[in-house]
């Protein structure tokens, strides 16, 4: 004989107050098949979370340190189902957009969570996924955060000044930003990319690069008429007839 | 645009008092002799041209208003208008007689038409005295229409910025999470509610106590700002520490309502907020002799771009500073990477 039980709830909740953290601890914990996982106090910590124990459903708040709520949403998104807790009404627009299961406006009650996490469980029985462009599109910062490039390595994010990447490649699905040295690899497409970039310092010079205005010393050409860019530290990188007659209009 | 050639049934009514003035006329010259349609043939057309020549005295008024003219240039305009355009008048009027004599035989003869020259000259002069009055008041009463339409905008203009302050003090994000840090501490800490709960009541009873007055002694303002802060402690815990440096001296000072809050407030949300471990906002007041000195920190998160443009609580002050001390008020901020830093200085004006 089994009997038939909603399969349990594993969530975290990430709020950087701690007194918002035990409103929601206080309302789930009593719920039989909600367990909440972790508790996090800031985006770090949510991205790590989601990583290391995967839990089904972050509860999460916008104007956090460091990292918003929808650049922590633009990170695991595809990972995790998100329910916005926040005071402020007016991004509730902007959550619905990149597919947040709810938008809970604090103070709030027990009945309004109850909803909120029923939304989730339909959400998740019918194994819905945030879509992908939408999800970058929402890494878009909220607040005065422009200028800078998230990148997810497992449990960890990398936070890239848009001034200190040198170039953007295209490879497969992925788009890898040249950083100080470094490759910091990103599930992206390089059109996307370039729009999440200053299309005023960014040039997209070929098919698969885009390169940092700064960075680039001089054009040179062969002699097949092949043209390419060197970079300040001495890189190669190549230039496509299209992607010429852009550089030409920028310098 | 000439108030009565604006609308159609002003420029009738005009017209019609007109013919009634055109037929009176006529009556005064058949008692001297002319027949009935020598007098109206000669009166008609003449009047009708008068009646428009005598909305010109509308650009007369226009050129010297009562309310900048004195008495004797308004006077000496009108009289002197009045003379040219009758003296016109009656020219047109010869002009007219002697083209009705010549081509019908209902005009008087020129010598029968010029013993009546001067009373038409006289009821021209006076016409166009009475249509300047006319004038006058018509421009008299657009003038108080005028002014009562701008005193209306002025005041809704005043109430608009009041109300505007009035938000610009009270975030109602700050209710909300203080509300939403209630409801929690409902559970685990009721004690800690109630204080809080008296804690917000007495930080928005003392908002809008303050804000209605001209100037409060800075102790008030000191105490207003305590208030937000403890309840701002409970919010960030940890996270928002104070180190407060304030001159008794300095305490007596008068300073206009709300102008430390809010930079205070701006210290907690663009400061503190931004910050996964917080820091330390310090505020230090001084007092040399007849100057009042205050400047606020806090810490700022590197990565934020430096703000470019100052935030409405920032530009409140200042705008209520100048107000009060013109050009003896100063507020200077500074800003690094990371650091945010408001300093200003006023002229300090005590009770004794």
């Amino acid at each position: 004989m089994t009997e038939t039980t909603a399969p349990r709830l594993r969530v975290a909740i990430v709020d950087d107050e701690a007194l918002a953290r035990a409103v929601l601890r206080e309302y789930l914990t009593p719920i039989a098949d909600v367990e909440v996982v972790a508790e996090c106090a800031n985006g770090f910590e949510a991205v790590k979370v989601v990583s290391e124990l995967r839990p089904d459903l972050l509860f999460l708040d916008v104007q956090m340190p460091k990292l918003d709520g929808f650049e922590v949403l633009e990170l695991v998104g595809r990972e995790v189902a998100v329910v916005f807790v926040t005071a402020y009404d007016q991004y509730a627009i902007r959550a619905f957009d990149v597919h947040a299961v709810d938008y809970l406006l604090k103070p709030f009650s027990q009945e309004r969570l109850a909803e909120a996490l029923a939304r989730a469980r339909k959400r998740l029985e019918r194994g819905e996924q945030a879509p992908v462009a939408e999800l970058v599109a929402a890494g878009r910062p909220l607040s005065n955060r422009g200028g800078r490039v998230l990148v997810r390595d497992g449990p960890r994010v990398h936070v890239l000044a848009m001034e200190r990447i040198d170039y953007v490649q295209a490879q497969d699905d992925y788009v890898s930003f040249r950083c100080e040295g470094k490759e910091y690899l990103k599930e992206q497409t390089l059109a996307q990319a370039e729009a999440s970039l200053d299309q005023t310092k960014f040039v997209r010079i070929h098919r698969s690069f885009l390169l940092n205005l700064d960075r680039l010393a001089r054009v040179e050409t062969d002699d097949r008429e092949n043209r390419f860019a060197i970079l300040t530290d001495g890189r190669k990188l190549p230039v496509s007839r299209t992607g010429y007659a852009r550089l030409s209009a920028r310098l | 645009m000439h108030p009565i050639l604006a609308r159609v049934e002003r420029l009738a009514a005009y017209l019609a008092a007109w013919l009634v003035v055109a037929l009176l006329l006529a009556a005064v010259l058949t008692r001297q002799g002319l027949t009935w349609p020598a007098a109206l043939a000669l009166l008609l057309p003449i009047c009708l041209v008068y009646s428009f020549v005598c909305l010109s005295a509308w650009y007369v008024c226009r050129a010297a208003p009562l309310t900048t003219s004195g008495v004797m240039r308004v006077l000496a305009s009108s009289a002197m208008a009045a003379v040219v355009v009758s003296g016109l008048w009656v020219a047109l009027a010869r002009t007219w007689m002697s083209a009705l004599g010549a081509a019908t035989t209902i005009g008087p003869t020129p010598e029968q038409y010029s013993r009546h020259e001067p009373l038409l000259f006289a009821s021209g002069v006076l016409l166009f005295l009475l249509a300047l009055t006319v004038h006058y008041l018509l421009l008299a009463f657009e003038l108080a229409r005028q002014a009562e339409r701008r005193q209306l905008q002025l005041e809704v203009l005043s109430r608009d910025a009041e109300l505007r302050a009035l938000r610009a003090q009270l975030d109602p994000h700050f209710l909300y999470n203080c509300l939403n840090s209630i409801s929690a501490l409902t559970a685990v800490d009721p004690a800690g509610a109630r204080r809080m709960c008296v804690l917000l009541a007495d930080f928005l009873r003392d908002t809008l106590a303050i804000s209605v007055r001209d100037r409060i002694p800075l102790a008030d303002e000191l105490a207003l700002t305590d208030r937000f802060l403890g309840i701002e402690q409970v919010r960030f815990g940890e996270r928002l520490q104070i180190e407060r440096h304030v001159d008794a001296a300095a305490a007596r000072c008068h300073v206009p309502p709300l102008v430390l809050q809010p930079l205070v407030e701006n210290a907690v949300t663009h400061g503190i907020a931004g910050l996964i471990d917080g820091g330390v906002i310090r505020l230090d007041v001084a007092r040399q002799q007849d100057r009042l000195s205050i400047a606020i920190e806090n810490p700022r998160d590197a990565d934020a771009p430096t703000p470019t443009r100052r935030g409405v609580g920032l530009e409140n002050v200042r705008q209520r500073l100048t107000t009060m001390f013109g050009t003896d008020a100063r507020l200077e901020t500074r800003t690094d990477s990371e650091r945010f830093r408001v300093e200003l200085a006023i002229p300090c004006f005590t009770d004794d």
